[in-house]
């Protein structure tokens, strides 16, 4: 194994960095649009399952925004097709048709930010096929 | 609206090769028992994937930033200098936990994360 004592030792991802140009409009969204779970802490986090999505403005640090592409946070729904729906009713555009991978459904979607996000359920079962 | 988890998060590449050695001989990360372009961060899967293969442009990550968590960061972070990888700045430590800033091979933004400050003091960090 690779997990000696003076390894890099990554435990575990504590958060995704959300890059937003307006925070109110970003947790508005993560936090009403898809429900998310606010944290207890602060108004710009989110909880995903045992993932937080920080929502930070590059703006306010010196640094110009830059929206994140192709670098999807995957959410995990119990049916794609109507969790697509229940957006598409909020106003939400989706980029394309659903993917079917063969094992996985995928629809693709943007934040107000144009950060990629997806909605993703995986259908079959592990049995060393290669999908996400 | 029921969103139950991140059942991953992309990594943009393009050149898998390269992008899988990364994932797993720098930074170490588990590669999946299911696929190889896969590597296991504790809670979230990171899975590479080449968008030009797709017909997409490649673009990387850009700020969105994934916080992997050590046990220490400046151990981290020295372990990956060792290894030739180019820090951006220096660890910035916010008052509740410390932060440095790199990226892999195709300039996707990674950080070596780690709280200190037990959160039920703290506030604004995960």
């Amino acid at each position: 194994m690779r997990w000696s004592g003076a390894d890099v030792q990554i435990e575990k991802t504590d958060f995704v960095a959300i890059p937003s140009q307006d925070a109110e409009r970003a947790a508005a969204f993560y936090g009403e649009t898809l429900g998310l779970r606010s944290d207890e802490h602060s108004q710009y986090e989110f909880w995903a399952g045992d993932i937080c999505l920080g929502i930070w403005e590059p703006a306010k640090m010196g640094m110009e925004f830059q929206p994140s592409k192709n670098g999807h946070v995957a959410f995990h729904v119990p049916d794609v097709a109507a969790a697509r729906e229940e957006l598409e009713g909020k106003g939400v555009t989706f980029n394309g048709e659903t993917f079917d991978t063969g094992v996985c459904h995928m629809a693709l979607f943007e934040d107000p930010d144009g950060n990629d996000l997806m909605l993703h359920n995986r259908y079959a079962p592990y049995s060393g096929d290669s999908a996400a | 609206m029921q969103v139950e988890q991140v059942d991953f998060v992309a990594i943009p590449t393009q050149d898998l090769d390269r992008a899988i050695a990364f994932y797993r001989d720098v930074i170490e990360l588990p590669q999946s028992p299911h696929a190889t372009n896969e590597f296991e961060a504790g809670n979230v899967t990171l899975a590479i994937w080449k968008p030009e293969d797709l017909g997409y442009e490649f673009k990387d990550n850009g700020q969105g930033d994934v916080a992997l968590r050590v046990p220490d960061v400046a151990a981290a972070r020295a372990e990956l200098e060792g290894k030739g990888i180019e820090f951006v700045g220096e660890t910035l430590d916010t008052g509740v936990c410390q932060m440095a800033f790199f990226a892999d091979p195709d300039g996707n933004s990674l950080t070596l994360h780690r709280r200190y400050r037990p959160r039920e003091v703290g506030h604004g960090e995960s």
